[in-house]
């Protein structure tokens, strides 16, 4: 079913989700938790991600996420998603500046 | 005012269900929070309750039935978007209205609420009948033949929890009109009805089966040119069975009833049709002049009084204000009463996002509603709001209270009446965004008196394939495709849903999306430039064939 990941240099993959309690889009951290920003998002190999995205799946309703998935990212600080629609995940709306994720606590 | 016109009063039967649909809903959602439920049991239930997941969080449509509502429901309908979302919803091309931001555990509330006001998000998603929409003039126009409002809310009663009907292969849109005028894209629908008045006064109902866009766009063909009223249940239950036996469960993208009409034909899709109502217990469905009165006895009817003069004072005040009279000129229809006249709120501010309206708006177009047309607002398929019975007299004052909140734009009909999707902003399907780029043609043309001098032109744009802005009948429409990750915008000229429905042409290779407002722009130059004295957009096309516009949109300077 996993399709192949192929990442150019400098990208690396994280872990993305939807908070089941209010449908967020969250990252998973390096510590284990998910959080609305993608700046403490885990970079992780391809290897990696993939035993890291079974775990998490498996764990998803224990951690109130749904429809686990990794996606590619720029290595940079803060991880920049590669897609246009990532981008728009991990930023908000880019027709409501105000609803910026970044500007959330 | 005791009660709202426009709509069907429920009763308590109907309160009772929805509260107990609500008790239901409300449990599913508990076990989906404990864990019972897995997100792939969850989703089905979710979504026959309208609520959707999407990309920043869920969303939930609510069902306006033919996209008619009075006052007290459209500020609770603001009061939502205050208190569950952030303070904004959005008007789709179904007549509904969607929020964006809404929070799973709070859904049971919010659909108490809209219970209070005897609305639910029942059958705006999954495989069923969905929301029937209707001419948003309806009842109200002066070209209007027969009001089809009643006739919608008798197709509501029969479709809604139809227990046949709850799984069929796809969605299923119907629509429904009385004027000759085609104002709901009939022939863009599974079912799309244009009701007129038979020999004997009663309504007789012309019936298009198979129309769609999404990926396969096809304009649906006649199937019976005169159903009686009385067969007029028969005659759809027996066009769903049908389609419900024999359409496809196998391919997602091959399961409309479009698909199936193409594929025996319509001739024999009518034998089909001909041979189950000839099997059926007609008696059981005969839709008599008595049940069709007691409906229409529900609705309660605007009492259209105006003075005298009101023509005479309307005519002056045009006169006296040409910023006025450019808003009358575009956004209103003639009505029935010749003392009255149907206004038309543009949700297309220049630079806007087409179809959203602040709580603030939403609030205030319940307070004119209430002082200026009866407290009845209806929504339209082109993602503007109707107020349909104001008094000739009053209409200047009605302009004034909607300039104070941003809502009197000019350009019912033109080039800054934009349909938009919601596009990659929020939508999990989509390829591109498609708000930006009507942004940037609202800004563009936001001139009105440019907007006049263009006249009519329609611009359609959707964000992938499933056509939610309907861009296939656009007279220009647009389509986000994703090439690499990157947005593009193939282009369509041609389209239309009124009468003489077409299907918009692709021009050429998709366009990249900084270049796509451009080529828009060198399209509407080409037409300015060769059209003949009179001619609309759509007639210059017509005469002179798509190669001059295909070479205006891709010529590079
Ligand atoms: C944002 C969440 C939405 C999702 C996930 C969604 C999904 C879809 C899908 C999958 C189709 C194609 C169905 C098919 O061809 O079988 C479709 C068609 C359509 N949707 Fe949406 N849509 C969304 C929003 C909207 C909005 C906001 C509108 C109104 C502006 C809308 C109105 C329509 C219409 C009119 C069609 C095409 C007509 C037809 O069924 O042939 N949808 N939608
Ligand atoms: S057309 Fe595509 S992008 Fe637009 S709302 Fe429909 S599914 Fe989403």
């Amino acid at each position: 079913m996993k399709r192949p990941v192929r990442l150019e240099p400098g990208q690396k993959l994280v872990l993305t989700a939807n908070r089941l309690l209010d449908g967020r889009t969250v990252w998973w951290c390096a510590d284990g938790t998910w959080n609305l920003h993608i700046g403490c998002a885990a970079l992780l190999d391809a290897d990696e991600a993939e035993a890291l995205l079974s775990r998490a799946s498996e764990q998803a309703q224990r951690d109130g996420v749904v429809g686990v998935y990794d996606t590619a990212v720029q290595a940079v600080v803060p991880p920049e998603p590669v897609t246009v629609r990532e981008k728009i995940r991990a930023h908000g709306p880019t027709v409501h500046p105000e609803f910026a994720v970044e500007t959330e606590q | 005012m005791s009660i709202p016109v426009g709509h069907y009063q429920y009763d308590p039967i109907d309160r009772d269900f929805l509260q107990a649909r609500i008790a239901e809903f409300e449990g599913q959602v508990q076990r989906r929070l404990d864990g019972t439920l897995s997100e792939d049991e969850f989703k089905p239930l979710r979504l026959m309750n309208g609520l959707y997941l999407q990309l920043h969080a869920y969303m939930l449509r609510v069902a306006i039935p033919y996209g008619i509502l009075d006052s007290r429901q459209l500020r609770k309908l603001g009061e939502i978007a205050r208190r569950y979302d952030r303070d904004y919803g959005h008007f789709t091309t179904r007549q509904n209205i969607q929020f964006n931001w809404i929070r799973l555990e709070d859904t049971p509330a919010i659909l108490r609420e809209l219970a209070e006001v005897d609305m639910h998000a029942i059958q705006t998603s999954g495989n069923c009948i969905r929301n029937v929409t209707a001419d948003e003039y309806a009842g109200a126009a002066a070209d209007e033949l027969v009001d089809p409002r009643v006739h919608a809310e008798i197709l509501r009663q029969w479709s809604t929890l139809h227990p046949e009907f709850t799984f069929l292969p796809r969605k299923f849109k119907i629509a429904i009109s009385g004027s000759p005028n085609d104002r709901v894209a009939a022939r863009f629908h599974d079912i799309g009805i244009l009701a007129r008045p038979g020999a004997d006064g009663a309504p007789v109902f012309r019936i298009f089966v198979g129309g769609g866009l999404g990926r396969t766009p096809i304009i649906g063909e006649e199937l019976f040119d005169s159903v009686r009223e009385e067969h007029l249940l028969a005659t759809l239950e027996a066009i769903l069975r049908v389609y419900n036996a024999r359409g496809r469960r196998d391919n997602i993208y091959k399961a409309r009833i479009k698909i199936l009409v193409q594929a025996i034909g319509v001739e024999a899709y009518r034998e089909a049709v001909e041979a189950e109502l000839a099997q059926m217990d007609l008696e059981r469905y005969r839709l008599t002049p008595e049940a069709v009165a007691a409906i229409r006895s529900r609705f309660a009817v605007p009492q259209l009084e105006a003075p005298a003069d009101a023509d005479a004072v309307l005519a002056q005040q045009r006169r006296d204000d040409p910023l006025f009279d450019r808003w009358v000129r575009s956004n209103t229809h003639v009505h029935r009463d010749p003392g009255h006249i149907i206004a038309t709120v543009s949700l297309k501010p220049a630079g806007g996002i087409p179809g959203d309206a602040t709580s603030a708006q939403i609030a205030r177009l319940a307070d004119l509603a209430d002082a200026y047309s009866f407290g009845e607002i209806r929504i339209t398929h082109l993602q503007n709001v109707v107020l349909g019975h104001v008094r000739k007299d009053r209409l200047r004052d009605l302009w004034l209270g909607l300039s104070e909140v941003g809502l009197a734009e000019a350009n019912i009909g033109l080039i800054g009446d934009i349909v938009a999707c919601p596009g990659l902003d929020y939508c999990a399907l989509a390829n591109a965004r498609s708000i930006p780029i009507a942004q940037k043609l609202g800004a563009r043309f936001a001139d009105t008196a440019l907007q006049a001098e263009i006249g009519a032109l329609r611009i359609n744009i959707s964000g992938c394939i499933n056509a939610c802005g309907h861009h296939h009948a656009g007279h220009i429409g647009l389509l986000g495709v994703d090439k690499r990750g990157e947005e593009f915008f193939q282009l369509t000229v041609g389209g239309r849903a009124e009468n003489g429905a077409a299907i918009g042409t692709i021009l050429g290779a998709a366009l990249p999306e900084d270049e796509t407002v451009d080529a828009i722009a060198r399209l509407v130059d080409c037409y300015l430039g060769r059209r003949e004295s009179g001619e609309t957009f759509l007639d210059t096309l017509t005469r002179l064939g798509h190669e001059p516009f295909r070479e205006a949109a891709y010529e590079t300077v």
